[in-house]
């Protein structure tokens, strides 16, 4: 219990910590400031009078037009006497075809968006989630590859020889870590972006089936980053060090996922979006994705369908992780500290 | 009293792709006594880190075995880690933290009291700068913050590889005199790693070199410097055209005797004392000017027994150092050869 106290003070005391914290809390407000001046539950005075000036004066100029049979002899409107089209066109077809007879409102010059915590809050909480279990990815293999390539990991071990309980207490600090950070970067950011909903756009209904839904894709959600955080502290362990931890996830993330899916389409494999990491994370969050395979379909048939749910997704995902955290508990437990 | 550290036939090889394996330890023996500053020297890579991080159970060994306070270790290591204290080569630390923090941390780990982080900085003389970050410590302060952590847990056996490393001529006083305080007067064994042979001179009663993962020699210090002192000459005349008159004089008299003339001086060993090179020079009609008695001291011991001596126009190179006779198979004692020419000598070689 005390090296795991150790450790996560260690963690907490840490520079990059503070400022990896100050960058998941700066994020999430401007998240919110965003919402909250694009949001809005409908215009202003001046807004409302600007449109209805814009349209009052486009409808104005519909009834000069067909009240003036010489109007479009004007210097500003003879382009329209020389345009192919008109030339069998009487004057009022004229006036509907180029100032249009629409009979404008000042809802054609406004454009409001209203913010909608139901339908879009989870969306963002979840992109908030995802955000935070990178961040804490790369705490976590930081604070393995620092202690390594700092030395600190032998010092450590000859203070506690058993390794299993090192990596261990490492662990479970940082799974701490990061699962606070995540709840509470949830919980605040559900609470922001609640309130700018409440003053700058619609709640919704935030009803039994809503909480239902919501609460296990952002509990899912929870627990992906937990396994981020966990992949993240064992490829450090693996490689002792942090570079060699972001250096493959970064590898995989932007190009190993890109090669195999290319690869999958080359070799004609039916639904090659299933070799993509990003599919089985989706899956996750979602609680199932559907993929259609439209190499054998016909004008006359519809796409074979294959359907991942969260629990196939959780296997996969867990499974990659366990792997990862298996090799570097073997590796740790075996290897001489240089 | 049995030795604080017992090792017997120490092997550690590290296989390299397409090489030659490197056999870092190869049958190396060791014994610590109790309440001793005991140094432990030997050329670059002749496997000291090596030995101290298989004795610290950082490294797995292939061979040999191990004891510390009369444990098998690794497999008994948990039972006497709380009474050990080491630094193993170069400390590095986390370099935003304060020392006092890094202490901390540790002394949090293993429950050690926060009380007992003061008492080392004080004892270290980190008390002022503990609350700067460690990024600002010169190489010698966190060499002073390595020690103190090592001696956070009031250890029984303190393990340093290279203490003085950094350190300013005071810390290196301040550290020696810390560490014979430690042996002397608090009864905790120090084994120190170190390549300043004129501090493991000072600062060490015991010592033991190792060359090439084997032991050499060990034993006291001064046993160890006396045994190898030997007879050696240096007579200087006041005219240089005397030195082949005077070789001649000293081989005809006794063969045994050999006289090298080295410059402007001759070099005479195996006279049997330096009264009976004066009487014989004198009988040749041949005056000297100057007769002294070479004393060497350990660095001279040092790089006879290693084989790395420097030679004009060559450069020592990294395992260039001498191959000590065969280790005896694990388990079996090492054959032991007192150093002849010392009765008294406690120094053996292996």
């Amino acid at each position: 219990m005390n090296l795991f106290k150790a450790e996560l003070r260690r963690i907490l005391r840490r520079r990059l910590s503070l400022i990896f914290g100050i960058v998941a809390v700066a994020g999430l407000l401007v998240l919110c400031t965003l919402v909250w001046f694009n949001s809005s539950t409908g215009p202003t005075e001046s807004d409302l009078a600007e449109a209805q000036a814009q349209a009052d004066e486009l409808n104005r100029q519909y009834e000069d037009c067909l009240a003036d049979e010489e109007f479009f002899e004007s210097d500003e409107w003879l382009w329209v006497t020389d345009d192919p089209m008109s030339e069998d066109m009487s004057h009022t077809e004229l006036c509907d075809m180029y100032i249009g007879n629409q009979q404008f409102t000042a809802a054609d010059f406004l454009w409001v968006y209203t913010f909608d915590f139901s339908e879009e809050g989870v969306f963002m909480l979840i992109g908030v989630a995802i955000v935070a279990g990178l961040i804490m990815m790369m705490l976590s293999s930081s604070a393995i590859g620092a202690e390594w390539s700092s030395g600190g990991m032998s010092n450590l071990l000859v203070w506690h020889p058993n390794r299993m309980r090192v990596w261990g207490s490492k662990l479970a600090a940082a799974s701490l870590v990061c699962a606070a950070s995540v709840v509470g970067l949830l919980a605040v950011g559900f609470g922001l972006l609640y309130l700018t909903a409440s003053v700058r756009g619609e709640v919704g209904t935030l009803d039994g089936p809503w909480w239902d839904e919501n609460l296990a894709v952002l509990g899912r959600t929870a627990v992906l980053t937990l396994g981020m955080t966990v992949l993240g502290a064992s490829l450090a362990m693996l490689g002792r060090h942090t570079a060699i931890a972001g250096g493959v996830i970064a590898g995989y993330l932007v190009v190993g996922d890109l090669l195999v899916q290319i690869a999958g389409g080359a070799l004609k494999v039916p639904f090659p979006d299933r070799l993509s990491l990003y599919t089985w994370v989706m899956a996750w969050i979602n609680g199932k994705i559907e993929l259609y395979d439209w190499s054998a379909t016909t004008s006359s048939s519809m796409p074979d369908i294959m359907v991942i749910t969260s629990s196939e997704a959780g296997l996969l995902l867990g499974g990659v992780v366990l792997l990862f955290a298996v090799l570097a508990t073997w590796s740790f437990q075996r290897r001489d500290v240089a | 009293m049995p030795p604080i550290i017992e090792i017997s036939g120490l092997r550690k090889t590290y296989s390299r792709a397409f090489r030659q394996p490197h056999h870092a330890l190869d049958g190396l023996d060791l014994e610590v006594a109790e309440g001793q500053v005991h140094g432990f020297l030997g050329p670059n890579g002749s496997g000291k880190t090596t030995t101290l991080r298989a004795l610290l159970g950082l490294i797995r060994v292939d061979g040999g075995t191990m004891r510390i306070f009369g444990q098998t270790v690794p497999r008994q290591r948990p039972q006497v880690v709380g009474r050990i204290g080491a630094v193993v080569e170069s400390p590095q630390f986390f370099k935003h933290h304060s020392g006092r923090l890094t202490l901390q941390l540790l002394a949090e780990s293993a429950g050690v009291p926060k009380a007992r982080v003061e008492e080392v900085l004080e004892q270290v003389g980190l008390r002022d700068a503990a609350k700067g970050a460690v990024r600002g410590y010169s190489l010698g302060m966190r060499q002073r913050l390595a020690v103190a952590q090592a001696l956070l847990k009031q250890p029984r056996l303190l393990i340093l590889d290279e203490p003085a490393n950094g350190l300013d001529p005071a810390g290196i006083h301040h550290m020696r005199e810390l560490l014979q305080w430690l042996a002397h007067s608090q009864g905790v064994t120090v084994v120190v790693s170190s390549h300043l042979l004129s501090e493991v001179q000072q600062l060490c009663d015991a010592m033991t070199i190792v060359s090439r993962g084997r032991r050499i020699v060990d034993g006291k210090v001064a046993d160890i410097i006396a045994g190898h002192s030997g007879t050696s000459l240096s007579v200087r005349f006041p005219d240089a055209a005397s030195l082949p008159e005077a070789v001649e004089a000293l081989t005809t008299a006794d063969a045994t005797v050999t006289a090298a003339v080295d410059r402007e001086r001759l070099v005479v060993q195996g006279a049997p004392e330096a009264a009976w090179v004066t009487r014989t020079l004198a009988d040749a009609g041949i005056y000297l000017s100057e007769l002294t008695t070479e004393t060497k001291n350990l660095e001279m011991v040092f790089l006879e027994l290693t084989g790395t001596a420097p030679v004009p126009g060559e450069t020592v190179q990294i395992g260039g150092s001498v191959v000590p006779p065969a280790a005896a198979p694990v388990g079996a004692p090492a054959p032991v050869a007192v150093e002849a020419g010392s009765g008294e000598a406690e120094g053996a070689e292996r």
